[in-house]
């Protein structure tokens, strides 16, 4: 008999990734894409690789989805469990770092941070849109002075004096760094400038008087950044742990999620299998016009068959799948 | 005088009682996307949502020929007690000749209160009006209690979107009484299709109580909150909401020495955290999160306009309340944006957090 696997995919607005573990929870695969606005596409090309990689080796017995195009992933693939990103990732650290009492979690276009107490979450909060304080920020300022972004943090180490950079927003950020940039600072200065305007943004926004207790553990793409984390340790005067797979802890999550559901319910696995890489999978949507409200109702179609809708406010469309 | 009021709840109330009084009233569709765009685009780009819906509100009123607007004041120092003026002055600068009368709290100022119901009574004689306030009240305590039993059973509904929609029909039924008897016959109509509504047998120690706070409007008017309540009973969860129609009424209007309110308790019980009123309704959000966690609610929602400076002093507060209170409570500001999908996320990790909690405390007791 085939070794039982898990998979978890965690469709972000930025990245994909996709995750498999086996029944001791040990990290067999992980990939990680560009989204690009193209989330069934990235789905179907990570599952192809994966089959590649482990069909007729393993036996997928559960699949997880999560982040924010979780809804549409989940369908596609057939997922068992479809969670949100807090849970997910708070899963997968508690289950790499038990004690852990609070988690940065940084991304591209989001951040977040959780409080957790004895393992489970107590607290939240979750900032999207605004930039300020999420990784989508250091790419631009990156870009700006043409250094790429896997040598930032170094960047940001070798940092001689100090300088503050306004972090509240990136449009000040951007103005003051322009500043000190015409005052002769080095970019190395005006780099590590930034990792500690991010931070302090970052712990402001969030932490927004709220009682932020170690062991902390810092995750997300933006964790890979060692100039973070210098300014996270710095402005806490604390270690702060970063989990072997930081990159990739809410697909983590999910799978984990998924086994435990599994296991729990004794139910079989609704993954549709390696194959969903070729089936004919079209979303596509319409304005209902029911009522005044207009709902924008997604309609999802497999094989020229409707496979699931949702969006509609009363629940006409949603009700009607069989 | 074509009469109109601002969209918040169940508006067929403050409808019924002018169109018992013999007024021809207007009554503005629910906010929908067109009038927070007339509302945006019209009032000053700082000012809280809530103003912008209202101005979107008006200015689709007076479009259908509206020429008076009756509208409630303020609370303290928060900017709705200067929402009456505000919306006159955009009115009128855009052209629109209309009159605004605003009703404040009886209780602070009787004088002015009693010259504008003399011009709402219009012709009509006292007892006539009092008759007319009566009957409207006995409907809007109706309505609110059909509203609760709807907020708890939608958790258990077996096909989704029954109990909402039938929220709507009793709201049709509602609107068509003009006498007392047949609110009555009405009432036992609207129980029997609430009590034939199909639900799920869920035991007690898995039920989920939610509690919405916040500012009046957003809490009160579901086509600014995301519905949230329908989205709390999709999810599973009992929902109750700190305001109501009828208990502002009883809270406002009813003349004090008709006995002690229940805001005044509210009031009481936020005291520990917000002693003094710094305006719009923070000291009852906070007031009603202790109440809400006095009768063994597993979480609150709390709801506030984006930029509302009483809600932000009540977001500040909200560490140390959750922590001494020990009860879950989630923020979220609200603005023009509609994707929702960032809130579900929050809200669907909300109730997790909710469910892990209960699971802790019922395995510690087993």
């Amino acid at each position: 008999m085939l070794e039982k696997i898990y998979l978890g995919i965690d469709v972000g607005s930025v990245s994909t990734n996709i995750v498999a573990i086996d029944e001791e929870n040990n990290l067999i695969s992980k990939s990680y894409m560009r989204t690009e606005g193209q989330p069934i596409e990235t789905v179907k090309q990570g599952i192809q690789a994966l089959k590649k990689e482990l069909d007729g080796k393993y036996e997928v017995a559960g699949v997880g989805a999560t982040g924010s195009g979780r809804q549409l992933a989940g369908i596609l693939v057939g997922a068992d469990v479809v969670k949100n990103e807090i849970t997910a990732h708070a899963t997968a650290t508690v289950n790499a770092v038990p004690e852990v009492r609070t988690i940065f979690e940084i991304g591209g276009q989001d951040s977040k941070i959780i409080f957790l107490k004895d393992g489970l979450i107590t607290d939240f909060a979750m900032n999207t849109v605004c930039a300020a304080g999420t990784g989508s920020f250091l790419d631009h300022q990156a870009e700006r002075l043409r250094i790429p972004i896997q040598d930032f943090g170094e960047y940001a180490l070798r940092a001689e004096r100090k300088i503050r950079i306004a972090g509240r927003c990136t449009v000040f950020a951007e103005s003051d760094m322009i500043s000190k940039q015409q005052f002769g600072f080095s970019k190395e200065e005006i780099i590590n400038g930034l990792c500690e305007a991010l931070v302090r943004n970052y712990l402001n926004n969030l932490g927004r008087g709220k009682k932020i207790e170690p062991p902390y553990v810092f995750q997300g793409g933006v964790a890979a950044n060692v100039g973070i984390r210098a300014a996270f340790e710095k402005e806490l005067g604390e270690k702060v742990i970063i989990p072997k797979n930081f990159d990739v802890m809410g697909s983590l999550g999910a799978a984990l999620l998924a086994k435990e559901y599994l296991q729990s319910t004794g139910q079989k696995t609704k993954f549709r299998g390696f194959e969903v890489a070729d089936i004919d999978f079209v979303p596509t949507s319409f304005e209902c016009t029911g009522c005044s409200n207009l709902c924008e109702v997604i309609k999802v179609e497999i094989d020229g068959e409707i496979a699931a809708m949702w969006g509609d406010k009363c629940g006409r469309w949603t009700n009607n799948i069989r | 005088m074509k009469i109109t009021f601002p969209y918040m709840g169940t508006t067929l109330a403050y409808k019924k009682f002018l169109d018992l009084l013999g007024h021809e009233t207007i009554s503005p569709p629910k906010p929908n996307q067109r009038t927070f765009d007339l509302g945006v685009k019209y009032s000053p780009e700082f000012a809280c949502f809530p103003l912008k819906v209202i101005t979107g509100s008006y200015l689709e009123a007076v479009e259908q020929g509206a020429e008076v607007i009756v509208t409630s004041g303020g609370h303290g120092p928060c900017r709705a007690g200067f929402y009456g003026e505000l919306h006159r002055k955009i009115l009128h600068s855009m052209g629109y000749d209309v009159d605004v009368i605003v009703i404040d709290s009886i209780r602070r100022d009787f004088k002015t209160v009693m010259q504008n119901i003399r011009r709402i009574k219009g012709k009509n004689s006292w007892r006539k009006l009092l008759w007319a306030a009566r009957l409207t009240y006995r409907l809007i305590k109706a309505l609110d209690d059909f509203e609760m039993q709807i907020q708890t059973k939608a958790a258990y509904e077996v096909s989704k979107g029954d109990c909402w929609r039938t929220w709507d029909k009793i709201q049709g039924i509602l609107e068509n009484i003009w006498t007392d008897r047949e609110l009555e016959a009405a009432q036992k109509r609207c129980q029997k299709i609430i009590d034939q509504i199909p639900i799920r047998e869920v035991p007690e120690e898995e039920k989920i109580r939610i509690g919405i706070v916040g500012e009046i409007y957003v809490v009160m008017e579901s086509s600014v909150n995301m519905q949230i309540e329908k989205v709390l009973g999709d999810f599973g969860c009992e929902v109750r909401r700190s305001h109501y129609l009828s208990q502002w009424l009883d809270d406002n209007v009813m003349p004090k020495f008709l006995g002690k309110s229940r805001e005044e308790e509210i009031l009481k019980k936020g005291e520990k955290y917000i002693q003094i009123q710094i305006g719009g309704h923070a000291k009852e959000t906070m007031g009603h999160i202790v109440d809400y966690r006095d009768q063994g609610f597993d979480g609150v929602i709390h709801l506030m306009p984006f930029g509302c400076l009483p809600e932000l002093v009540c977001q500040s507060i909200m560490p140390k309340a959750m922590e001494e209170l020990n009860i879950p409570v989630l923020t979220i500001a609200l603005d023009e944006q509609t994707g929702i999908a960032n809130n579900l996320t929050r809200i669907e990790a909300f109730i997790d957090l909710i469910k892990n909690k209960k699971r802790k405390r019922i395995s510690r007791a087993g």
